[in-house]
């Protein structure tokens, strides 16, 4: 029997997309077998029997979920549900539970069935539907790192506490002991300088009352200054909660000031604050690392590296979020290997700095990254002394190669003996890079210009740094040298503004946004990290470093920030598709996925990188490329 | 005349006992009519419009909009009993909708949202086309209200038992139209919100308790006649 007209759904169902563009006959079908129900909140509806079918939701809202519970998608009013349940047999067991008291469509399913296969645009859009569906899902399966990841990328800035209780080095310990327990914090701030802009210079907690003051019976008018720490660890306000927790356990610490970039303090953290954070994933894999006592094991807990990186990816976290969360995870995992190697080859002879470069310095790994990494020596090692670490170095990149980190093509790594050097001769083969500036030296060389110490006193290392950049700053030929090797590689855009693709080989018509764009941008922060006065090392860091000293418009290295989030987006985004499928992290990308307007978009991208290419090569090689 | 009673104790027993079942084994026609007036002996029915609910659902497939005065009938209306010549003969279709509405109702709960205006006019309506009687069981959805206020001794304002401020409180949408049809409907979205209000388990026999009654239409004197 054909419905009648009945107006007031008539018209809700008219007025919701996609079935105004259904014609009046379609209407009609579709309405034909409609029943209505009311659901109240936290009642489940299981989508089986009669019930497999398309339904709407007429006024309310519900939460799709998996039988474990797990949200897939939140819907209200004007929103279908139950689609795949017609479509697919719903394969994944979804439940609908009511948020609210919702009044409930649900259409006879034959009726839905004849509109499909009438309408196409209609038929496309519950294919689109559930493909959103099951990506959601696919996210929710990995439900249980994810809320904790997501935690774990939060900035510092918002844990911290804001209220800051000070008090300057000449007043006693008396006097801060009585601010301390009138505010019930359990540290105090020890500020220098005029008002307003007072500098941290130390901080006093409870425990250093009790074993600095009270322990020793010293009299409470000592002066703050005799008693707090001085210059203590500090976070920047938008470090990550993981990396305040990393520094806490490394120093055992557990109150974290933060201060701002020029060095006012900002806020306090402490290990408090940060113990709902505890469960988190990139922590426990770190905790694993560091409890594994052999290679062999080191390698069995790697095995959930990329999970998790997946993980990460999927929750959304950002990508330069995701970098610095991997750095951390992969620094560990070097300090771990060389512990072991120390164990087993006994105490090193000398003081030797670990030293890594490109992605893991930029703190921008991603799944796949391969390593790059050297050794810095003390001093020139006797014929022994070499081969304990050549077996060091053996040790550790093979370690790092079986735990996933993939061993470097181009051999620079530690267990290669042209990368195992004193301090010296390091600074000779940089001085040798700048002064020398053939471009040929140049082509392999410039990820060394992004270097980190991730073992050993990184005195020397940044002493090197220094060095390095004071030679640059004489040689302007070099960074014109390196302007034009950077700029040998240039954005896909055609002359047509069309996407040049690779046109050979495996991924042929596929875009490479590791090389075709990431590294470009890389490249452009290089050269203006390595001409700033303060050398930093991650590309975001480097182009903000470059704001700040005028070296580049806000607007310039903010459109290259915003390109350099997104390109990694993507490359992080087709690296997880590509994982999940093959097993092989690639950051090729197919264009033909993407809509239009993230094409547009894409394109965009590469135009800025364009623009920002021009301005370097006016800036740095006068415009002779 | 013993079988005769034993019969009816029997039914009346059966009736008793399936009122304890629960309330969606039951099927229901939720109806509304538009009158020329308040007064049900004077005024007269100017409209029906009614909704099924089968298995805790309203059946939109069943709705039934009846226009009695004037010849304008719904073109869309397809009531099978309605014929060509009743469209001309206001009492010839008068005859065959109630024909129908009392053959639908045989088995079926009735359900109003105010049950004595609605009431009153069917019981003389069956009384005027001299219907044969029929015993059925009713429910009022703003009895049920009305005691579910009390119940919770929270004060509804005057007015407040309308059908729209009652709907209103189970987050139903609001409707602009206000013809049978689309009031027949909103009651049946309303008795479905209350019933799950009372969360699992509601009965007939609850409902009924909490607004509703049993009637028969038609006199017995109509019966004889």
């Amino acid at each position: 029997m054909a419905a009648i007209d009945v107006s007031e759904v008539q018209k809700f169902i008219l007025s919701t997309p996609p079935f105004s563009n259904l014609s009046t006959a379609q209407v009609t079908t579709l309405l034909t077998g409609i029943s209505i129900s009311y659901v109240r909140q936290g009642q489940t509806l299981t989508l089986e029997g009669e019930a497999a079918t398309l339904h709407l939701i007429r006024r309310g809202a519900c939460e799709i979920r998996t039988p474990k519970g797990a949200l897939v998608d939140q819907i209200a009013d004007g929103e279908c549900f139950g689609v795949s349940s017609v479509l697919a047999q719903n394969p994944d067991g979804l439940e609908i539970v009511a948020m609210e008291d919702s009044l409930v469509y649900r259409f006879d399913k034959a009726s839905f069935l004849t509109v499909i296969a009438q309408s196409d645009a209609f038929a496309l859009f519950f294919k689109h539907t559930r493909h959103h569906r099951s990506r959601k899902l696919l996210r929710t399966q990995s439900g249980d790192i994810n809320t904790p990841a997501l935690q774990l990328s939060t900035p510092i800035e918002q844990v911290m506490t804001r209220q800051l209780i000070q008090a300057i080095p000449e007043e006693t310990v008396q006097v801060a002991a009585a601010r301390m327990t009138e505010a019930r914090v359990s540290s105090i701030l020890i500020v220098a300088g005029k008002e307003e802009k007072q500098r941290l210079v130390g901080i006093v907690t409870d425990r250093d009352l009790r074993s600095r003051v009270l322990a020793l019976g010293i009299t409470a008018d000592l002066s703050l200054a005799e008693v707090m720490t001085g210059e203590p660890a500090t976070l920047l306000p938008d470090s990550l909660v993981m990396q305040a927790q990393t520094l806490m356990s490394e120093h055992n610490i557990h109150h974290l000031p933060v201060v701002s970039a020029e060095g006012l303090p900002v806020g306090m953290v402490t290990a408090a604050d940060l113990l709902r954070h505890q469960e988190l994933s990139p922590i426990l894999l770190i905790n694993q690392i560091h409890r594994q006592a052999s290679v062999d094991s080191l390698a069995r807990v790697c095995k959930q590296w990329p999970i998790l990186i997946v993980n990460l990816i999927l929750t959304d976290m950002k990508p330069a979020d995701i970098g610095k969360v991997l750095a951390a995870v992969s620094d560990n995992l070097t300090r771990r290997l060389i512990e072991l190697a120390i164990k087993t080859l006994g105490e090193p002879p000398m003081a030797f700095q670990f030293l890594v470069f490109g992605s893991q310095a930029r703190s921008d790994q991603s799944l796949g990254s391969d390593q790059d990494n050297g050794l810095m020596l003390s001093r020139a090692p006797t014929q022994t002394e070499e081969e304990y670490f050549a077996a060091l170095a053996s040790f550790v990149c093979e370690g790092l190669g079986e735990c996933g980190i993939r061993l470097c093509p181009g051999n620079i790594m530690a267990s290669n003996p042209d990368w195992r050097m004193t301090a010296a001769q390091w600074r000779q083969v940089f001085s040798n890079w700048v002064t020398s500036a053939a471009p040929s030296a140049l082509l392999n060389a410039s990820i060394f210009f992004d270097i980190r110490c991730v073992y050993g006193d990184d005195e020397s290392v940044a002493n090197l740094i220094t060095e390095v950049q004071k030679d640059v700053a004489k040689n302007s030929l070099f960074l014109a040298s390196l302007t034009r090797s950077a700029l040998a590689s240039k954005p896909p855009l055609g002359f047509f503004r069309h996407f040049l693709l690779e046109s050979s080989g495996e991924h042929k018509h596929q875009l490479d946004l590791k090389h075709q764009g990431l590294a470009l941008i890389n490249d452009i922060a290089r050269l203006y990290g390595l001409a700033c006065r303060t050398y930093r090392v991650g590309t975001i860091e480097r182009l903000e470093q470059a704001i700040r000293e005028k070296l580049i418009t806000p607007d310039t290295a903010r459109n290259l920030i915003d390109a350099w989030d997104e390109l990694n987006g993507l490359r992080l985004d087709a690296q997880r598709r590509h994982w999940q499928s093959s097993g092989k992290a690639s950051a090729y990308l197919d264009p033909s996925v993407l809509s239009p307007l993230e094409r547009k978009h894409l394109k965009a991208t590469f135009a800025t990188i364009k623009d920002a290419q021009e301005i370097v090569l006016q800036r740095f090689a006068r415009g002779y490329a | 005349m013993l079988g005769c009673l034993i019969t009816r104790y029997k039914r009346w027993r059966r009736d008793k006992l399936s009122e304890k079942r629960p309330w969606q084994e039951w099927e229901y026609l939720v109806l509304d009519i538009e009158t020329s007036g308040l007064d049900a002996k004077r005024d007269h029915i100017v409209s029906i419009g009614w909704v099924l609910i089968k298995q805790g659902q309203i059946q939109l497939d069943s709705a039934q909009h009846l226009l009695l005065d004037g010849a304008q009938v719904d073109a869309s209306v397809g009531i099978h009993l309605i014929t060509d010549g009743d469209l001309e003969d206001r009492g010839r279709r008068e005859e065959s909708v109630i024909r129908y509405l009392r053959l639908l109702l045989r088995d079926k709960v009735l359900v109003m949202h105010h049950s004595p205006l609605e009431l009153g006019f069917l019981k003389s309506w069956w009384r005027q086309l001299k219907q044969p009687s029929l015993s059925i069981s009713w429910l009022d959805t703003l009895a049920i209200e009305r005691t579910k206020a009390a119940r919770s001794s929270q004060p509804i304002q005057e007015g407040g038992f309308r059908l729209a401020p009652c709907r209103m409180r189970y987050g139903l949408p609001e409707y602009q139209g206000h013809d049978a049809l689309t009031d027949a409907l909103a009651t049946a979205e309303l008795l479905l919100a209350q019933v799950a209000y009372q969360g699992k388990g509601c009965r007939l026999h609850d409902l009924l308790q909490m607004g509703g009654g049993h009637v028969i239409l038609g006199s017995k004197q109509t019966l004889k006649r």
